[in-house]
């Protein structure tokens, strides 16, 4: 399949100059690159910006509640591992309402993958400040500028042990594609946490800003060293390196589960008139 | 013939096998019981007590007071010495020093732990000199106690034996067998409630355990090899319900099992439900609130919240089971109808309900028939384009499933189109509004008006409303005051919502009095009553500090009453 073929023919509502058009584009390229029938690929999202995303492309779409991403694609993962499961939505919803899931889900290790868009503000509720957003940084909901530490996304999830690990830069489209493709194969659970500017909001982390800062991972760096890939992701915020920093498979939850190894829950038939006469037998 | 006989203790000291075992061996005489758990929220210590009611007839409420009363701590000597019927045994440790005519003292510490090294045995030869007192076969409790602990059962009987040895011969004459082997089922109503939803195809679980809700998880959980379906513990239950929303667009029957604060956790998800018109059963085990309230007590506090849970306006099912048979066909119910409007079912239970054992007739897996009301890949590869939400007469857009065919399936928690996409068009809202909505009238169509008893129109007579499992309990005291020459109706509900609210104030409004009886404050069905209905009951008998009704409280209330 074409890249072009997973586009809905729709109005998008992005601002001119955001990011998410060239992680719509980097994903269609991805998918294309991995030659996945879009009838096989379900996209859940959550709520705001980058949720949207869902709307754009042609392909099988669950766009739940704020926050509750992870979680939805979770349970869909586990009744149908026939399915290509992505959850994609924006910094706010993944990592700060949906926190929770996020961390439970690594531990689970379903093979579903994770696209934080990461531009570190509020873009559907007008510019408040994310997760992300570094301290002291000031918007209309935080006159005094962040107080909090900004979240290290993929420091958390290499600690919780998840199996991929990586950062993008929306800038790079191509680059970006790759490490999405690279993300969907793998087996496991994947983040890639994709930086982005917000021209409507953020005037710290501009487009020229993370142009500045933005380093690739060097050939030389090994994708299953996880001490590196640590340090990686507890880079200086002077020097933002993209590219994958861990990568190393272990079962999955549906490898491990009896139930799911059997093959898709949703698709068994109804339980059989005998089984169910010898389950009521233990109240006989 | 009607016995009652109390177990009490404190947690750890097994009062809950004690109960099952005796529970059991009067099953396996063939006699009727009901059995219900009370119990402090502890690990050890506090109060456990098991009160079970064993009859030659079915019955299916609990009772204050007991004819026999096993006691294991000074604790429970002293909540429950008062709770004697005249006549009454008592069977305690001798350690706490209990005196009288019909009281057995046993030395059943020093027993434990000098025969048999296991201070925890204490229990089993109290129960064993009570079932001799009982006039039990020694070998039918034995038979029970292997069925509950199974490989751990040998010390156990050398203990009954030293409570049979040590018994006093027996007082009471029972009743042969009312039922063969195979007649009966005995279970809980977590039980029925589980087995309901295995019946029902359910392949999908999600629950952070809470109890009252706890026990349906766990059922399913360890049957879940056997019939295929996941059961996860999620991390919260909003991630629960979100998980089960998940799995039901997959095509998996899916259930979350909560108590009020969690399903409060649950209720954007509901309402993400209602709007993506995806099933999902909640199974609500209600206990006393507000926040943790009493965590292992029971109460009918929810009725309200479970019928206006939720932002926005959608239809829902909700069904209070009044029984353990009745939890069982519920459930299976709650499913098919999920499925079958695309709405979510609320299973309205409560702690009582949920750990009280019946007995009951054999259940029959195939009275409610299960059918698919999805698109199978056939008829989907027919269809030259698909619309997940299109608009039909009845509201109820055919369903697809992902990845079973080229025709994409696009869900959104925002208002959308026809195809499930974004939307702010308001001609298509409004019409999505009405879509939905419109499948409250088929769903209504399919429910069960309440149960009236003794039949006929209550015309000119005091009613009694009830809901839920407060049946058994109202139906006995109803009988008892109508047999001394009272003349009331009990109209009693299990299906909540949708309801046919017309033909029920056709019913209720040549009545003389309208009495709710709750275990709630509010009167909760009252105001759902006088809302629909514009009949404001008279009366409302409230109970609410965390315990069921019992028959002989409510004919007190109730003679008052008349």
């Amino acid at each position: 399949m074409k890249p072009e073929e997973y586009l809905a023919d729709v109005e998008i509502h992005w601002c001119p100059g955001c990011g998410n058009f060239q992680i719509r584009e980097a994903l269609v390229r991805a998918l294309a690159a991995l030659d996945l029938p879009p009838h096989r690929v379900v996209l859940v999202t959550g709520i705001g910006q980058a949720a949207k995303i869902v709307h754009y492309l042609r392909v099988n779409g669950f766009n739940g509640l704020h926050g509750r991403t992870i979680a939805a694609a979770a349970g869909l993962k586990m009744v149908r591992p026939d399915l290509v499961v992505i959850a994609e939505s924006g910094d706010g919803d993944l990592y700060g309402e949906g926190g929770n899931h996020l961390i439970h889900n690594i531990r689970r290790n379903l093979d579903i993958t994770v696209i934080a868009h990461d531009n570190r503000v509020y873009g559907l509720t007008k510019g408040q400040a994310s997760p992300t957003a570094p301290a002291g940084y000031t918007t209309r909901a935080q006159p005094f500028g962040v107080l909090s530490r900004p979240l290290n996304p993929l420091a958390l999830a290499l600690a919780l042990g998840a199996g991929f690990v990586a950062q993008a830069f929306s800038g790079e489209v191509e680059r970006t594609a790759q490490i999405l493709a690279a993300a969907i194969r793998h087996r496991g659970f994947a983040l890639v946490n994709v930086l982005h500017p917000c021209p409507s909001w953020n005037r710290v982390q501009t487009f020229a800003w993370y142009k500045e800062r933005i380093r690739a991972v060097g050939e030389e760096h090994d994708p299953t060293d996880f001490a590196k890939a640590m340090r990686l992701a507890l880079s200086d915020q002077e020097v933002i390196p993209v590219g994958i920093f861990y990568a190393v498979e272990e079962p999955t939850f549906e490898e491990r589960h009896p139930v799911i190894r059997r093959g898709p829950p949703a698709l068994q038939a109804f339980p059989a008139a005998e089984d169910l006469r010898s389950l009521l037998r233990e109240f006989l | 013939m009607e016995l009652l006989i109390r177990l009490a203790g404190a947690a750890g000291q097994g009062i809950q096998s004690l109960g099952e075992i005796l529970a059991r061996a009067f099953f396996r005489s063939g006699l009727y019981l009901h059995a219900e758990l009370s119990y402090h929220s502890r690990i050890r210590g506090g109060e456990n007590a098991f009160t079970l009611r064993v009859s030659d007839k079915p019955v299916f409420a609990t009772r204050r007071d007991v004819d026999l009363l096993v006691v294991l701590t000074a604790e429970m000597w002293k909540a429950y010495q008062k709770k004697l019927r005249e006549g009454a045994w008592v069977v305690a440790e001798e350690s706490l020093g209990i005196e009288g005519p019909r009281v057995l003292s046993l030395p059943a510490q020093k027993l434990a732990r000098e025969k048999l090294k296991l201070p925890i045995a204490m229990g089993v030869i109290l129960l064993g000199a009570a079932a001799k007192l009982l006039g039990l076969p020694e070998e039918k409790v034995a038979q029970a106690i292997q069925e509950v602990f199974g490989e751990k059962a040998e010390s156990n009987l050398q203990a009954l034996s030293l409570g049979y040895e040590h018994g006093s011969p027996p007082v009471w004459d029972l009743p042969g067998p009312q039922f063969g082997p195979g007649e009966r089922m005995l279970l809980t109503g977590g039980q029925a409630v589980g087995a309901g939803a295995i019946a029902a195809g359910c392949k999908f679980l999600a629950a952070y355990p809470m109890t009252p809700g706890t026990p349906v998880m766990e059922f399913l959980a360890q049957r879940s090899e056997r019939f295929g379906i996941v059961v996860e513990q999620a991390e919260d239950e909003i991630a629960a319900i979100n998980m089960a929303l998940g799995a039901a667009y997959g095509g998996a029957r899916a259930m979350v099992t909560t108590s009020g604060g969690g399903f409060a956790l649950m209720v954007e998800g509901l309402s993400l439900a209602g709007m993506i018109e995806t099933p999902v059963v909640i199974h609500l085990g209600q206990r006393p609130g507000p926040a943790t309230g009493l965590p292992t007590r029971t109460s009918q506090e929810n009725l309200l919240f479970a019928l206006y849970a939720g932002h926005g306006e959608f239809p829902r099912f909700l069904c209070a089971p009044r029984d353990q048979e009745s939890a069982f066909y519920c459930t299976i119910r709650a499913f098919e109808l999920a499925e079958k409007y695309q709405v979510p079912s609320i299973l309205l239970t409560d702690q009582y309900l949920v750990d009280s054992y019946a007995v009951i007739p054999p259940l029959d897996p195939q009275r409610i028939p299960l059918r698919s009301h999805v698109l199978s890949p056939e008829e989907l590869g027919k269809l030259p384009t698909y619309e997940r939400f299109a608009l039909t007469p009845s509201g109820v857009s055919p369903r697809a499933l992902p990845g079973l065919s080229p025709h994409l399936v696009l869900v959104d928690s925002d208002e959308h189109d026809s195809y499930g996409r974004i939307t702010e068009d308001l001609e298509i809202r409004k019409a999505m509004v009405e879509k939905r909505l419109k499948k409250e009238e088929g769903l209504r169509e399919e429910v069960e008006g309440p149960v009236v008893y003794p039949e006929g129109h209550p015309r000119g007579k005091t009613v009694v409303l009830g809901w839920g499992s407060t049946f058994g309990a109202l139906r006995e005291a109803v009988e008892e005051v109508n047999s001394r020459g009272g003349d009331f109706v009990l109209v009693h509900f299990q299906d909540l919502w949708p309801q046919k609210w017309g033909e029920i104030a056709d019913l209720l409004g040549p009545a003389q009095r309208l009495i709710t009886v709750e275990n709630n404050a509010w009167g909760q069905l009252g105001k759902l009553l006088a809302q629909e209905t514009g009949l404001i009951p008279h009366q409302h008998i409230a109970r609410y500090d965390g315990r069921p009704f019992v028959p002989e409280e409510l004919v007190e209330a109730l003679t008052h009453e008349a």
